[in-house]
């Protein structure tokens, strides 16, 4: 018995510490309308403030808290409010994820760069260990009684700050129409503000708490993960009722104390499954939630993309394979490899274009994907031995067919809600993956078949390369070519699939999925068929990336690299191949290459190793940065880019072919060694970003579009403002009165279909 | 009077504490426009969309034809041959006005048995509804008026039997009303069974062969457009009664 009462106050002070954070994130989500996916990595942030003001300098605990609590807490929510999620209203839910997402990882390469994470910090309980009671003789520390009645008093506090106040009540209205709030003389903006300010608060509090009570070692990513063992709470009140978000915390809480109780210790995975368990949860209460009603809100947001033609795909995917055979020859083998593996990655980006460029839905764990595809080849996909061992096509096409299948399992029950469950359910599978698939490394013996089997045997898989029919994939240039035109026929494929009956199906999915539905389009069937494939995609991508690495480990696949890939991929443009082409590079090796480059300057020696290291901590922060500037360009940056090209053949067309002309002259050089390969990357580089720009400079009548009709400032028409023809016809059709005679302007005289959408398109802008 | 294709038998909603729709039997009458009219807030969406299967009604039952829909997804009611349009607009905005016509003919291919010919199919009602000359265009770039229109176009691909129309003229100039009209009284004419909500009472009197009045989740009064108008209950609920 006292075994059942030691575990049970464990869960419930687990339980309570559970319940601040997830109160938080529903206060955010509710106010604001942007899920945190930052929340978990704000209390990981408030907990080494704490440690570094408590343990670092020693200050006493109440000034400690006070300063975490009350001034950085605070400040952090209001600057994450006020510089980055002000700025997404009028986004699509995918824009606000990844925005989040990169806050989280900016995060946590913060906290990397200012608390050395190979040196263990420290915390302790409130009061020591020591200081403790003892209840039914069951002993209590007093920091886990202080846990509680904070708990109490949170819950009970939210109840009556949304019920009993003015400030609550308007906050629950924030998030259904914040322009009738504004009408009544609320201003929606301080609203989310205040509920940012306390959700960072809350965050904090819980991170700051839940240290000393797991093990006392601050732990930058498990603390960061705490968002959805939050998150897994917060589902039992749908992410709206926070006293069922109270109640599912200690569920939460429970089960996990109970499993470490009552499991039997012998078990191997016992420890690996109580870590996982949050997720576990998570997916039950996803299959038992009805399914989400369908509602019709197809809001206009800021996103566009073009779609190519499939011929425009072939050109392009013509041209990718013979600049990236051009770029080998200027390549010594170190080279290759890490262009060969950032390609890989472009292949696994390229099931973002697919699912979220196209489709709309969310993946937040590709690497997870790419694990188990990885795993497949590696258990079943393997002939020959030693040096000779080979994954065959047959191998690949069974870990591909896999993947797919497990990609089912995950997304369906995420698939009857909204976007966002998807892509918290698509994480917790990718944090599952890594605590209990990977981390499954030391072999235990399988019932009923008695052979000793382990799925990631002692943490480190060596893959072989790979034999596709003729085709063997152990030399390097082989590989890189093979990996291209894999890339490049993908990429085609896709275009060419979005261009077909199936891909408008998806395209409307995106758009609409109320219309879709009335118009008898079954969603879940739809939607699944595109996770399906994508996440065979994914798997594809991995076991290249796995052959390419050739000695995989756990880290190869953890959920922040996909985090990563998802941010940039968004970043550059999540609706074209290109976009997959430079998020997957970028992801794979673009930033590890630039932050080794300083670590290596910084590691040898010399007056300026401490600017070289700096520099590789800014540009461990550089992704993140990426990211939060989603927001400003959600269609990405690519879209910027091509813009300007498309306006260059157009307009300058000479320029243009210059340029190219001069580039050409350029490899040559770099090819015949007379000017050095990184001043050939280089160049090239920096032409392709800034040519628009200059053409822009040189001919800026003909690259910019011409100005925008002026827009009637309509207050004034009529009283400072004459009251011509055209304001007169501008009005008429805005307000869709009838059209008269009296209007003399030739566009508005026939409303007929031709002329109606100028005039409208003059209003409007 | 027309048989009825479709009909609502003592539909309640509530939310929270606002009986939104209450105890409300309609019928729509099978070959012909039945007006649904009422002020704002009278639950003429909201009703819309327990006919649809966007919302379950706290009680009552939907049937089309001779079956019982109530509990049937707002997709089975599409194979079923119920379309809608929406009040606020759903249009596919990543696509053009023909593709938004197409994807509607890809999407009855794809989940019901029978294949139509989108092209042609898409074509032809291009044409009957006026859009052919906006054909290419992305639908996010017209104006409200049309994009109505392509609402109306996107919903007859799914080849309906009764076509649900929230407000579609709202947004139209009054020539665009006008041809809106016409085409209404064609596609009646070849044999569809439509509902109209719409505050425009000039178009509803002209082509309703039976209209229902709702007011405050009621309804008020249902008949002829003649009846309807003389209807001292109607004429109350719109105007307002002395004190």
């Amino acid at each position: 018995m006292t075994i059942f009462f030691t575990y049970t106050v464990l869960g419930l002070v687990l339980g309570a510490v559970y319940g601040i954070a997830a109160s938080g994130l529903v206060l955010t989500y509710n106010t604001s309308g942007v899920f945190n996916f930052a929340h978990g990595a704000e209390a990981m942030l408030g907990a080494f403030v704490y440690w570094q003001l408590r343990f670092g300098w020693h200050w006493p605990a109440p000034v400690a808290l006070v300063v975490t609590l009350g001034l950085v807490a605070p400040l952090m929510g209001a600057l994450l409010y006020l510089l980055v999620i002000r700025g997404l209203r009028n986004t699509a839910e995918v824009t606000k994820i990844v925005v989040t997402v990169a806050i989280m990882l900016g995060m946590v390469a913060l906290s990397q760069w200012l608390w050395n994470p190979n040196q263990p910090h420290t915390v302790d309980q409130f009061f020591g260990y020591a200081s403790s009671f003892k209840v039914f003789g069951v002993s209590i520390t007093t920091h886990e009684v202080i846990t509680l009645v904070i708990a109490v008093l949170i819950a009970v506090g939210m109840r009556l700050l949304f019920h009993r106040t003015r400030v609550g009540v308007a906050m629950r209205a924030v998030v259904d129409d914040p322009d009738l709030l504004q009408l009544n003389g609320h201003n929606p903006q301080r609203l989310s503000l205040i509920s940012w300010v306390l959700g960072a608060g809350l965050a904090v509090l819980a991170g700051v708490l839940v240290s000393p009570i797991s093990g006392g070692t601050l732990d930058a990513n498990v603390l960061t993960l705490l968002v959805i063992d939050a998150f897994a709470a917060a589902m039992f009140g749908r992410l709206r009722s926070i006293p069922r978000t109270f109640v599912g915390s200690i569920v939460l809480g429970l089960a996990a104390t109970y499993v470490l109780a009552y499991f039997p210790s012998t078990w191997s995975w016992t420890s690996n499954f109580r870590i996982s368990l949050p997720m576990i949860v998570l997916f039950a209460v996803l299959i038992i939630l009805p399914q989400d009603r369908l509602q019709a809100a197809a809001t206009r947001t800021r996103e566009r993309y073009r779609v190519p033609s499939v011929r425009k795909a072939l050109a392009g995917g013509v041209a990718l394979v013979v600049v990236v055979f051009l770029l080998r020859l200027l390549m010594v083998d170190a080279d290759i490899i890490v262009l060969a593996l950032g390609m890989c990655f472009a292949l696994m980006a390229l099931s973002l274009t697919l699912l979220t460029g196209y489709a709309g839905q969310m993946n937040l764990a590709v690497c997870s994907f790419a694990a188990i595809a990885t795993l497949v080849a590696y258990h079943a996909g393997v002939s020959g031995t030693g040096v000779g061992a080979r994954i065959t096509e047959w191998g690949v096409l069974l870990a591909v067919a896999v993947t797919a299948v497990i990609g089912a399992i995950v997304a369906l029950p995420a698939l009857r809600m909204r976007g966002l469950y998807l892509a918290l359910g698509t994480m917790a599978f990718g944090v599952f993956v890594s605590d209990m698939v990977l981390a499954d490394i030391s072999p235990h013996v399988l019932p009923l078949l008695h052979i000793k089997f382990s799925l990631f045997t002692q943490g480190t898989l060596i893959i072989p390369a790979m034999r596709i029919g003729p085709l063997d994939l152990s030399d390097h240039t082989t590989f890189l070519m093979s990996v291209t035109v894999v890339f490049a026929l993908l990429g085609i494929g896709l275009v060419a699939l979005r261009n077909s009956s199936y891909g408008r199906r998806i395209a409307a999915l995106k758009d609409s999925p109320v219309a879709a539905a009335m118009l008898g389009q079954n969603l879940v069937r739809l939607k699944l068929s595109v996770f399906m494939l994508s996440a065979a995609i994914a798997g594809l991508g991995g076991i290249f990336m796995a052959a390419s690495v050739g000695a995989v480990t756990a880290d190869n696949f953890s959920i922040f690299l996909s985090l990563a890939l998802v941010m940039l991929t968004v970043s550059a443009g999540i609706g074209y191949v290109t976009g997959a082409l430079l998020g997957g590079i970028m992801a794979g090796v673009g930033f590890s290459i630039v932050i080794s480059s300083f670590n290596n300057l910084a590691h040898g020696g010399g007056g300026l190793s401490g600017l070289w290291s700096t520099l590789a901590h800014v540009s461990a922060l550089l992704p993140a940065l990426v990211g939060v500037t989603i927001g400003q360009s959600p269609s990405g940056f690519l879209h910027e880019l091509f813009l300007g090209y498309r306006r260059m053949a157009q307009h300058a067309r000479g320029l243009l072919i210059g340029a190219g002309v001069a580039d050409a002259v350029l490899y040559v050089l770099a090819l015949t060694k007379v000017v050095d390969n990184w001043w050939f990357g280089f160049l090239t580089y920096a032409g392709i970003v800034l040519l628009p720009a200059i053409a822009q400079g040189l001919r800026p009548a003909l690259m910019t579009d011409p100005p925008p009709a002026p827009k009637p400032d309509w207050e004034a028409v009529g009283v400072d403002q004459p009251y011509t023809d055209q304001v007169r016809a501008a009005l008429d059709t805005a307000l869709a009165l009838p059209a008269t005679p009296r209007r003399t302007v030739p566009v508005a005289a026939d409303p007929g279909p031709a002329a109606a959408p100028a005039v409208a398109h003059a209003v409007t802008t | 009077m027309k048989s009825p294709v479709l009909r609502t038998e003592d539909v309640t909603v509530r939310f929270g504490g606002l009986t939104a729709v209450d105890t409300v039997s309609i019928d729509v009458a099978e070959g012909a426009v039945t007006g649904l009219i009422g002020p704002n807030g009278a639950g003429k969406t909201t009703l819309f969309n327990v006919l649809t299967g966007l919302q379950r009604p706290t009680a009552g039952r939907v049937h089309l034809g001779e079956h019982d829909i109530t509990r049937l997804p707002a997709a089975r009611r599409a194979h079923r041959g119920l379309g809608r349009t929406f009040q606020r607009l759903e249009l596919f905005l990543s696509l053009s006005v023909r593709d938004n016509l197409r994807v509607a003919g890809d999407i009855r291919n794809a989940n019901q048995r029978g294949r139509i010919d989108v092209a042609r199919e898409s074509e032809r009602l291009l044409e009957l509804t006026g859009l052919s000359g906006i054909a290419d265009k992305d639908v996010a770039d017209i104006p409200t008026g049309q994009a109505r229109v392509v609402e109306v176009a996107r919903a007859l691909m799914a080849q309906p039997r009764v076509l649900l129309l929230d407000e579609p003229a709202s947004g139209q100039t009054e020539h665009e009303t006008q041809r809106f009209g016409a085409l209404l009284r064609q596609l009646v004419a070849d044999g569809l069974s439509i509902c109209l909500v719409e505050h425009d009472m000039g178009l509803v009197m002209q082509v309703c062969e039976q209209i229902h009045v709702l007011d405050y989740g009621k309804v008020i009064a249902s008949g002829t457009p003649a009846q309807v108008q003389q209807d001292p209950a109607v004429i109350a609920a719109y105007i307002g009664t002395a004190a």
